[in-house]
């Protein structure tokens, strides 16, 4: 099967001007030709499959937005070739926006004065959806989540988490191909998150449709995204799924202890004691963490260990989670 | 999937529209307000319009209701820009907070997607005003009412709506270009102030400026001349239509070609 969206050796480069500093430096700007190139997406190649759900991770300033806006059309790569679904984005984006649905967080694309009902008959005349499709689709999204309440709302006087609902089903209304989305969780509380994420997994499922999310939110990963793709400084650091996430550093637990005494001290002793991991006193000063590499030592063997010389009150055992891994790769990309 | 045809257009105008309107009168205060204020600056400008003609029986050989035909004319012709174009002036916002970028994503035409999303009923009220004073002018000028002078009329009100939108959109879209670009806006705005006024009023310089770089010359002036005083009329009266629609297009262009390269700002 061929790839819905074929990313080539993609690269982004702006112009930026170099700024100086102060007003005599503004005034002196108004005439600079004094440019940087700064490379905000450097080459990039992936292909996504028709139906996939990729996480599109990467630190802030990290090139996601970029790379999002040539797919989508709005920018047009420096080198290298975007197809999405048999089209090049950036040549032809009306015919492009036909097959895709964007949602940004916190930017409606509703029209803010209209009751949602209004802006879905208007986006079906703009995207010339047939009246059975269009009918089948609010069943499936009656079926789906509750917008009975929501449909004769205007879009000016709903909460953030109602509006970014209805923003994601009016990006699926037109059955896209593919729907690109912009952090679509920020800022909405835990509730609306799962809400949200169970009506993304869920059109995903009945629509059969590609879903490109950026998130800062290891729990949409965890929820929606069998595949990862990380982005820093422009440069892809991973692209794989996410349970081979985890054993690229190896097989991490978060072993926690609870003793008696001065917590940082013992801490001090522990790590003396085992050089090769990493121990921390929480913040709390309530726990010890040590962060065990199963590769090198079992955690049962420190704990064994630990107790011989130690009283351990209590203790907890935690699996290395999706979102400490990032935070390495992160940090391992920045070196 | 086919082109998308005028009618298409319309249709999706229309609907637009009447959504916009609906949801105007629902800020009813808002409404009868702004309502209010337009009626005041229209009575205030026939006003100060007015005194003027009381002191001067004629500017440059114009009389009192050839220069009120003018003031009507120049009111018609600056209502399409302010219905339909409105959303010009907040474009410059849209591009600076990055909202603009919401117009990007649909598959219809950028700059009617743009436009369409608001149209200003206040224009309306202005534009009764504008057609009771050209009537009333019509009337004491005693200028025959035949088939070919309403055409004529219709033809060169259409003319000057179009220089009129043509100087605000490429005004509006500067802002592509420019971080604040309020004031070109403010600016091109204002100089419809001066289309009320024969252009033969001003100096030979401003009467350039006028008629070659900033038309504003054909808003009013040029297109009346061929009604009020057919026999002076110069050839370029008679190109006013041409030149209204090549303007038109220019800005067009304009506009679209600084939304194709605009990219938005980081999230």
């Amino acid at each position: 099967m061929e790839p819905i969206i074929q990313i080539k050796d993609v690269t982004k480069e702006f112009k930026v001007l170099n700024r100086r500093e102060g007003i005599k430096g503004s005034l002196k700007d108004l005439f600079s030709r004094d440019y940087k190139i700064v490379r905000a997406v450097d080459h990039v190649t992936m292909d996504v499959m028709q139906g996939e759900i990729v996480g599109y991770l990467g630190p802030n300033g990290a090139g996601k937005s970029t790379t999002i806006k040539m797919m989508t059309g709005v920018l047009e790569p420096t080198s290298g070739e975007i197809r999405a679904a048999g089209i090049v984005p950036y040549k032809n984006r009306t015919k492009n926006s036909q097959k895709i649905g964007v949602v940004f967080g916190q930017r409606t694309q509703l029209w803010w004065a209209l009751p949602l009902i209004e802006s879905f008959k208007l986006l079906k005349d703009i995207y010339q959806i047939s009246d059975e499709k269009y009918r089948s689709m609010l069943d499936l999204y009656q079926s789906l989540v509750d917008i009975e309440p929501l449909l004769h709302k205007p879009v000016r006087q709903m909460s953030l988490g109602q509006r970014t609902l209805s923003d994601i089903l009016a990006a699926f209304l037109h059955d896209p191909n593919i729907v690109y989305l912009d952090e679509p969780t920020i800022g909405l509380d835990v509730s609306m998150k799962s809400k949200i994420r169970l009506l993304i997994h869920a059109l995903n499922e009945q629509n059969n449709t590609t879903v490109i999310l950026t998130t800062h939110d290891m729990g949409d990963v965890d929820a929606l995204c069998r595949r990862i793709v990380i982005i820093d400084h422009g440069k892809m650091l991973y692209d794989n799924d996410i349970e081979n996430l985890k054993g690229l550093f190896g097989s991490y637990r978060t072993l926690k202890i609870r003793t008696d005494g001065d917590m940082n001290k013992k801490a001090e002793g522990i790590g003396a004691e085992f050089p090769d991991l990493s121990v921390k006193v929480s913040e709390d000063d309530e726990w010890i963490s040590i962060l065990v590499d199963e590769g090198k030592i079992k955690v049962m063997e420190v704990l064994h260990q630990l107790e011989e010389k130690e009283v351990i009150r209590d203790m907890q055992l935690d699996e290395i989670s999706t979102e400490d891994v990032i935070k390495k790769i992160y940090e391992g990309g920045e070196a | 999937m086919e082109r998308k045809t005028i009618g298409f257009y319309l249709k999706i105008y229309l609907k637009l529209i009447a959504q916009d309107i609906k949801s105007k009168m629902s800020y009813r205060a808002d409404f009868i307000i702004s309502t209010i204020g337009m009626v005041c600056t229209n009575i205030a400008g026939f006003i100060s319009f007015w005194i003027l003609f009381q002191n001067f029986p004629s500017v440059n050989g114009w009389t009192y209701y050839e220069m009120l035909f003018l003031y009507g004319f120049s009111l018609i012709a600056i209502t399409p820009v302010q219905c339909l174009f409105d959303n010009n002036w907040s474009l410059r916002i849209n591009v600076f907070s990055g909202d603009f970028i919401k117009y990007c994503f649909r598959p219809i035409n950028i700059f009617f997607y743009y436009q369409s999303e608001i149209f200003d009923v206040k224009g309306l009220g202005q534009l009764a005003f504008g057609i009771g004073t050209l009537a009333y002018a019509w009337y004491k000028l005693a200028l025959p009412v035949t088939a070919l002078m309403v055409i004529k009329t219709i033809v060169f009100l259409i003319t000057a709506s179009l220089i009129m939108m043509a100087m605000q959109n490429a005004a509006a879209a500067s802002c592509f270009w420019i971080e604040n670009s309020f004031y070109l806006l403010d600016l091109a705005f204002r100089f419809k102030d001066y289309a009320k006024y024969p252009v033969t009023i001003f100096g030979p310089v401003f009467r350039f400026i006028f008629t070659f770089l900033l038309p504003i010359a054909f808003i009013a002036y040029y297109p009346s001349l061929v009604i009020l005083r057919p026999d002076e009329v110069p050839v370029l009266s008679w190109l006013s239509p041409v030149i209204g629609i090549v303007f038109f297009y220019i800005s067009y262009r304009i506009w679209m070609y600084g939304a194709s390269r605009y990219s938005g700002t980081g999230s």
